[in-house]
């Protein structure tokens, strides 16, 4: 045995390697390369989805839309009589004009973001595509908070079940009720539980402990909006996160805690100097998987929010079939990938996962 | 605070937060199961109640909703094309994932980093994206639908049991398959005998979820199946369940078809879960 | 020689085959209930006349984004599985280049006997997209019984009238029943609300969003002022979860005898008349009421059309014709209180006896308001999708200032169509 053999044995390890990854990337291949090829192409262009109209090339003009954003200063309101400083009568604060007069129209229009003070004076910001933004802003949001939640739950029934709680059995089966109920008609059940009026569960219960007169309404209270979609979807992806920690969990062996607990380590030390950095590679996995399905949330806004607040994906769906415009939903599924990427890079960096 | 107080109180602590998970995670389903014996009219009562009630207070739950589910052909048909789907898409996703976990986890080979990338890339995509794409392509080739569903979900479940399976096959000691190596075993028999065996609880687990997405998945099957209502899957079939009138969202009846449908799903996966994993497990911990 | 015949009896006999094989028209039409129930009642009926024809009736989502999204992905792929559509009365501008024309295929023998308007509103560059199945109007629901108690005449005429009278009965109703509201209405940012608000503004001599000329004249003051007069009935008169009403959830309310009145189409009265009801015997319906001008209902309904991409064109246009006859418009009047589009139905003392309301009303019917998908075709959606959102902000409080909504919604509508905005 030499270097040859080793060489030799190196080279069939790698045509065996190629050979068991042609299965996956033919599939893939066949499946994705031309739908995602042609969102790619058509985001370059102004085609309209099932229209006659001639598909022109456009180069980035959709991206410019979605993306543009401009910075403007927004001079205080002068009074025309006076000419000084108009001041709002009651807080003493300066009132400034309105941002429409101060944003371009032509040959794009601006339309107003929010508003910012910097060094006493007050500036505007304007997009072209102020429903795209706030979609991503929200969106992303939605994917802090949700996977945040769904991992500390998960994480505490895996903990549960994988210990010798009496209750264990119990919460396994709780634990998979929420995850075998079909995602359309949980989002449906969510909608019927939030119902304004008191044939609505959480309206009812308001009402029965004397809190309100049962006709709130969670789905058009801003302040509402994001928490509610938060605790339906993390009703739903807590037990997806537990069943993966689960199964990283059992692959710790007992002999681990057996032998720390001789040395007296407390429950809470064990989970955090064995528990936690074993399971760090299941942990990074399940993470970077739930947070770009958060990302990618469409199910829950689409039947919950339609157009009242919109994900990036529901924003995506709704450009195509209420405007029908191809070339700028491509466009922004093209963003979203980017922004998933970005996302999906930073957490294999931070974790590691794609180190040896 | 002395110690015994302490943990007391820990222990209470605990037990409220499980009892808050369990109300959580359990009260939907209770809910559903609560609206699938009302009636219509029932279900519109306000103040709702938490078990069926007709308008003197009487327990008053109906059948009617249940019937109304099973008697529908489409409905019970798209159980079992769903179960073909899920099982075919799962199957599918599990070996190939494998095949390709076994080869970026423990095989060396040049541009591993770059294929796990391009793997992980095809879930960077919304649905919603994708979707006239596929359905060009499905169109223009003539495909099935329930074949379509399927190779259509491998986009989503094949890059999550890849890389799940492949943390685990990297999880394994390199001294495993250096010993097969050494008693002659080629690398193809020690995937086979004696890593994959090990992470069964990842094949379960990834499986299960693989199963699980597919079985939930709307859009991409209402659009493949509009035409051919035989080959609905559950999601859709429930969601165009027909009510009496028009505009009439037969509510009830949607509640009692997830019923239908979630209960044995939770039973067959307990059972699964409990038999396979401990008998794969211990197999391995002997072997 | 033989060789000859033998080719002639092989071609005779594949004709043959083929001749006695079946056709099959497929036809997308009603999502739920009665509707489905119906359509497949026709089919069946075509098939028996037209033997080694079948007839398919596929069910599609009832939510109209979904059902659209549907019909586009078959346009774009340009599919020849569905040969009939059924289309939204809003849809033959935006979608026409799919249609085939119905002249060309016997439609001028039964244009006539449908309303003149709906069917130029089917009309697109001379081509008949769609033969009308059936149309809707929606008329003000009343309760007879609780007007009474409180010693009301008869129902409003005006929008002030009816916030009056539903404040005063709310406040009475409301000490035993939390539930109870004045007016229910759609209010969720979807298409509904684009009908429920031209209903407001049209009434208010606010305009129809865009005029004949092609001008956009929706930022003006009287549309402004009935749309804060609605912002006020939130959480008044009208529940704050109206903001996600569409039909069906304002019917439950109303069905469940919690609302004085609700604004809904036709559809609503045979249920709110079932045996299960809570207001049945208890209701009546008017014109929905009228603020500085004349009183607006929006004209609704649904046709039939026949896709450019079918294999059998001419077979789909008979099926749809066949559909939308006289029998069958009669049978979904009779039994499930649809507005047939044929003018004679409106006289036929049967109908009249099942829909007494079809007589009284029938004036709304024939005046029913447009929304501007004729005019801002092909970017209906577009336009409306624009309209019902800026009108949501306003009434939901969203915006605090409606006339600058107002006027830049003005400025989007006019990106979109390239017509000229007209402000005040």
């Amino acid at each position: 045995m030499g270097k040859r053999s080793k060489g030799s044995i190196l080279q069939k390890e790698q045509s065996l390697a190629y050979k068991l990854l042609i299965p996956t990337l033919v599939v893939l291949g066949l499946v994705a390369i031309f739908p995602l090829g042609q969102v790619v192409v058509t985001s370059f262009t102004n085609r309209e989805f099932a229209g006659e109209q001639e598909t022109k090339f456009i180069g980035f003009n959709n991206y410019a839309q979605l993306l543009g954003v401009t910075v403007k200063e927004l001079p205080p309101e002068i009074d025309d009589d006076t000419g000084e400083v108009v001041k709002d009568p009651e807080t003493g604060e300066t009132e400034y004009e309105r941002s429409i007069m101060v944003l371009p129209r032509k040959p794009n229009r601006y339309k107003e973001l929010f508003q910012y003070n910097w060094f006493g004076k007050r500036y505007v910001v304007g997009a072209r595509d102020k429903e795209f933004l706030i979609a991503v802003g929200n969106t992303i949001l939605f994917t802090i908070l949700s996977v945040f939640f769904e991992t500390v739950i998960g994480l505490f029934l895996a903990l549960v079940v994988n210990s010798n709680f009496k209750g264990k059995g119990v919460m396994r089966t709780t634990m998979l009720i929420p995850w075998a109920v079909i995602t359309v008609v949980s989002a449906r059940i969510w909608e019927w539980m939030l119902e304004p009026g008191s044939s609505g569960f959480f309206n009812m219960l308001m009402y029965r402990m004397g809190l309100s007169d049962g006709q709130a309404s969670f789905l058009t209270n801003s302040a509402l909006q994001m928490p509610t979609m938060v605790a339906v979807d993390v009703w739903k992806t807590a037990p997806y996160m537990a069943l993966l920690l689960l199964a990283g969990l059992q692959t710790i062996p007992k002999e681990l805690y057996e032998a720390s607990d001789v040395d007296g380590a407390s429950k809470v030390r064990q989970f955090f100097t064995i528990t936690l950095p074993l399971l760090k590679p299941a942990l990074a996995v399940a993470l970077i998987f739930r947070t770009l399905d958060a990302l990618r949330v469409f199910d829950i806004f689409q039947v919950l929010m339609s157009s009242k607040m919109y994900s990036m994906a529901s924003y995506n769906y709704f450009q195509l079939i209420q405007n029908r415009d191809m070339g700028l939903s491509s466009a922004i599924g093209v963003i979203i990938f980017i922004i998933i990427a970005i996302f999906a890079v930073i957490y294999i960096k931070s974790f590691g996962v794609d180190e040896e | 605070m002395t110690r015994t107080q302490r943990r007391k109180l820990k222990k209470v602590l605990f037990w409220i937060v499980i009892v808050v998970v369990f109300v959580y995670l359990v009260f939907p389903f209770y809910w559903a199961l609560n609206s699938s014996l009302k009636t219509e009219d029932q279900l519109m009562m306000t103040p709702a109640t938490f078990i069926p009630r007709d308008t003197e207070g009487n327990f008053a739950p109906t059948l009617q909703n249940y019937k109304g589910a099973l008697s529908d052909p489409t409905f019970i048909r798209s159980i079992w094309n769903s179960t073909v789907v899920g099982f075919t898409t799962t199957a599918l996703a599990l070996i190939v994932g494998s095949f390709s976990a076994f080869a970026l986890g423990k095989l060396r080979f040049k541009g591993k980093k770059p294929t796990l990338y391009l793997i992980l890339s095809m879930t960077m995509f919304p649905q919603v994206t994708v979707l006239s794409g596929l359905y060009a392509v499905i169109t223009a080739l003539n495909l099935h639908p329930i074949l379509s569903m399927i190779l259509s979900y491998m986009i989503f479940t094949l890059p999550f049991t890849t890389w799940v399976l492949t943390t685990f096959f990297k999880k394994l000691p390199i001294e495993l398959m250096q010993s097969a190596q050494v008693d002659g075993a080629t690398p193809f028999q020690t995937f086979y005998h004696i890593l994959l065996p090990l992470t069964a609880p990842a094949l379960v687990t990834t499986g299960l979820l693989a199963f699980i997405a597919a079985w939930n998945e709307y859009l991409f099957a209402l659009t493949f199946t509009s035409i051919a209502p035989q080959s609905r899957t559950i999601p859709v079939a429930i969601s165009l369940f027909s009510g009496s009138i028009a505009r009439q969202e037969p509510f009830g009846e949607i509640m009692a078809g997830a019923i239908i449908v979630t209960i044995p799903v939770v039973l067959l996966v307990l059972f699964f879960q409990r038999k396979i994993v401990a008998g794969l497990t211990a197999g391995a911990v002997k072997g | 020689m033989s060789k000859k015949i033998l080719l002639t009896v092989v071609l005779v006999a594949v004709l043959a085959v083929v001749s006695i094989a079946q056709e099959t028209i497929t036809v997308a039409a009603g999502a739920v209930g009665i509707e489905l129930e119906l359509a497949k009642k026709a089919a069946r009926e075509f098939e028996s006349i037209f033997p080694g024809v079948e007839v398919k009736v596929l069910d599609t989502p009832d939510m109209a984004t979904d059902r659209l999204g549907l019909y586009l992905q078959f346009f774009e792929a340009e599919s020849s599985k569905v040969d009939v559509y059924q289309i939204d009365v809003i849809w033959p501008g935006d979608l026409a280049q799919h249609f085939v024309d119905l002249y060309k295929y016997g439609g001028h023998d039964y244009a006539p006997n449908h309303f003149q308007p709906i069917i130029e509103n089917n009309t697109v560059d001379g081509e008949l997209i769609a033969i009308p199945w059936f149309t809707d109007a929606p008329v003000l629901y009343y309760r007879t019984d609780l007007l009474e108690e409180y010693g009301f005449d008869g129902p409003p005429q005006t929008w002030d009238e009816l916030e009056h009278m539903a404040k005063v009965v709310t406040e009475g109703e409301k000490k035993d029943n939390p539930d109870f509201w004045g007016f229910v209405f759609q209010g969720n940012a979807y298409e509904g609300l684009t009908c429920d608000a031209l209903e407001w503004i049209a009434s208010n001599d606010g305009g129809k969003i865009i005029n004949s000329d092609k001008e956009i004249t929706i930022a003006n003051e009287n549309a402004a002022d009935i749309l804060k007069k609605v912002r006020g009935w939130i959480g008044t008169i009208a529940p704050e979860g109206v903001l996600t009403f569409d039909e069906e959830a304002s019917r439950k309310v109303w069905q469940g005898g919690n609302a004085l009145f609700m604004r809904n189409w036709p559809y609503a009265y045979k249920l709110s008349q079932s045996d299960d009801s809570a207001v049945k015997g208890k209701f009546d319906v008017t014109t929905l009421p009228r603020g500085k001008g004349t009183s607006s209902a929006t004209l609704g309904g649904w046709q039939l059309a026949v896709s450019k991409y079918s294999k059998n064109p001419a077979l789909a246009a008979q099926v749809a014709f066949f559909f939308a006859n006289y029998k069958h418009q009669k049978e979904r009047a009779i039994e499930a209180s649809y507005n047939p589009t044929i003018k004679t139905l409106y006289q036929d003392p049967e109908v009249l006896e099942a829909v007494p309301f079809f007589g009284t009303l029938y004036d709304v019917f024939t005046n029913a308001v447009a929304r501007p998908s004729t005019a801002s075709a092909p970017n209906y959606n577009e336009v409306s999708t624009l309209f019902f959102k800026a009108v949501h902000k306003i009434i939901s409080g969203e915006s605090n200032d409606p006339m600058g909504t107002l006027e830049e919604l003005a400025l989007d509508i006019a990106e979109v169509t390239g017509f000229e905005p007209v402000f005040e």
